[in-house]
């Protein structure tokens, strides 16, 4: 167990210096700020636009900076290396993540001051996000793996920024056209509806069907990405 | 001796043209194994396949006597280290950065890495950035990160293609140093000098099958035809029988102080792979 920490560390904190000199991809943190930055000073507090903000998080952070991790790990040849050493498929993903989904926290909190954000209850707030932080790094990993290069990640990830940081505004538009029902399951709605109930005064168990949705989503994105990680390590 | 490898008719076919064919070999724990092929001729494929980065499509092999299909589990990544032609590192970080990451996967003390950039030639480089190194630098890094867990097995796949001769050198000291410590080392090349300075046995792959197995000097004895050049004091050189025929004609060059130089005519590596095969290694 020991090893396997410091294994993860050792990943998380060469993923740290990396990121921190790749100056390309490290400036898409300051996009959810500067539009957190905006808001507060405009002084918009509706739900929906902290919302947007957090669901863009997730897509510019969560997703694009861990797609594009993964996939320059690909393009350099370096995962390999990593696939080859006593680092295990679990530790390997872990590190791979960690870096990530502290971005991903620090962007949210960051922006949440910014646009003077404060739920009812910060406790289910706080667990959704993380709940959708897992789900969002995971579909990162995904599309990391899939895609051949940096390049290409950072244009595969324009529908998962166009889908889940802005799905929401196709609700208005599901009673005209049915299929846009689809859209009420979205992880990103999910965790508006959670923010929603919570005002109301909910608690866990009024919130446990849109935690369960989150939970499916990230369950089936973190099997996908094991199973595609497992077919990586093999040419 | 132990067979630390075993490969038993083993093939890989890719879109129906196989890449290497009924393949079967043992490599003995403590030695140096060259395998020894133009590009193309299946060198890399089989390194894949023994370190479990693809499967074979018939046959079987073992390495530490289990089945290849266990190389996937990290106890027994611990035991080797490969180097091969997709191999990378990380450019924006510095030479020690890169050694240090791999170094704590191992769970190895970070002293080892002054060790293995002193065994190839790269201590003063330690805090340059890979994105600033040449190719050569790069490779030899490449080689420093198999070399810090000081594995059971090695494989190197042409692990001196970018190298010059005195950094060449160099790497072939530090892998004789580390396999008289027990590291077997399993070498693909196509530089047939390499070969015959570093291996106990050699195979020579061609098209995907294997044409000849020995050690160099078994194969350069069954391939030599016999004969010996001799040079004389005013530059004649006369090629003369090894055998008996020969042996009075040579002695009176002697007698008269003639002989300036005498050289066996025995093949070179790289003669009896064209001789073996029809082909020049490229």
């Amino acid at each position: 167990m020991n090893e396997s920490i410091k294994r993860v560390n050792a990943i998380f904190q060469k993923d740290f210096k990396d990121f921190s000199r790749n100056i390309a991809v490290s400036v898409v943190l300051f996009m959810p700020l500067f539009v957190a930055a905006l808001y507060g000073r405009m002084g918009v507090d509706t739900l929906d636009a902290h919302y947007m903000i957090i669901n863009l998080t997730f897509a510019m952070v969560a997703t694009f900076v861990q797609c594009c991790l993964i996939a320059e790990e690909k393009e350099q040849n370096t995962l390999r290396g990593l696939m080859l050493s006593p680092a295990s498929t679990f530790e390997i993903l872990s590190g791979k993540s960690l870096l990530t989904f502290v971005l991903t926290i620090l962007v949210i909190v960051a922006g949440a001051l910014l646009s003077e954000y404060q739920p009812a209850n910060l406790l289910i707030v706080s667990l959704a996000i993380v709940l959708s932080s897992f789900f969002y790094i995971a579909l990162g990993t995904l599309l990391g793996l899939w895609a051949k290069s940096v390049m290409e990640a950072s244009v595969i990830i324009l529908p998962v920024l166009g889908i889940f940081s802005f799905g929401s505004f196709l609700l208005p538009l599901a009673e005209k056209y049915p299929v846009l029902k689809v859209v009420e399951y979205l992880p990103s709605v999910q965790l508006i509806e959670i923010a929603s109930k919570v005002e109301n005064g909910a608690g866990f168990s009024e919130t446990a069907m849109q935690f369960g949705i989150i939970f499916i989503w990230t369950l089936a994105a973190g099997t996908l990405t094991a199973l595609i990680y497992k077919k990586r390590m093999m040419d | 001796m132990e067979n630390i490898i075993e490969v038993n008719a083993m093939a890989k076919i890719f879109a129906n043209q196989p890449a290497i064919e009924d393949l079967s070999f043992t490599v003995k724990r403590g030695e140096i194994f060259g395998f020894l092929g133009p590009s193309g001729s299946g060198k890399t494929t089989t390194i894949k396949i023994l370190t479990g980065q693809l499967e074979p499509t018939v046959g079987s092999a073992t390495v530490f006597g289990e089945s290849i299909s266990k190389l996937k589990k990290p106890e027994y990544r611990q035991r080797f280290g490969v180097l091969t032609d997709n191999s990378g590192l990380y450019k924006r970080m510095t030479v020690y950065e890169n050694l240090k990451l791999y170094c704590e996967l191992y769970g190895m003390p970070l002293s080892k890495i002054d060790e293995v950039l002193e065994s190839v030639n790269l201590q003063e480089d330690r805090k340059k950035k890979v994105s600033a190194l040449s190719k050569g630098m790069t490779q030899r890094v490449l080689l420093a990160r198999t070399l810090l867990h000081a594995p059971e097995l090695l494989f190197l796949d042409e692990p001196t293609s970018a190298l010059d001769p005195v950094n060449t050198r160099h790497i072939y000291k530090g892998l004789r140093a580390l396999n008289e410590k027990g590291t077997t080392i399993f070498l693909t090349t196509h530089d047939m000098e390499e070969a015959d300075t570093l291996c106990d046995r050699v195979a020579f792959l061609n098209k995907g099958k294997i044409q000849l197995m020995d050690t160099p000097d078994q194969l350069k004895k069954r391939y030599a035809d016999g004969t010996m050049t001799v040079e004389l004091k005013n530059e004649e050189k006369v090629v003369l029988s090894t055998g008996t025929e020969d042996a009075q004609v040579l002695y009176e060059f002697m007698k008269n102080g003639q002989v300036a130089t005498i050289h066996s005519n025995e093949p070179t590596l790289g003669d009896i792979f064209v001789k073996a095969t029809g082909r020049v290694l490229a």
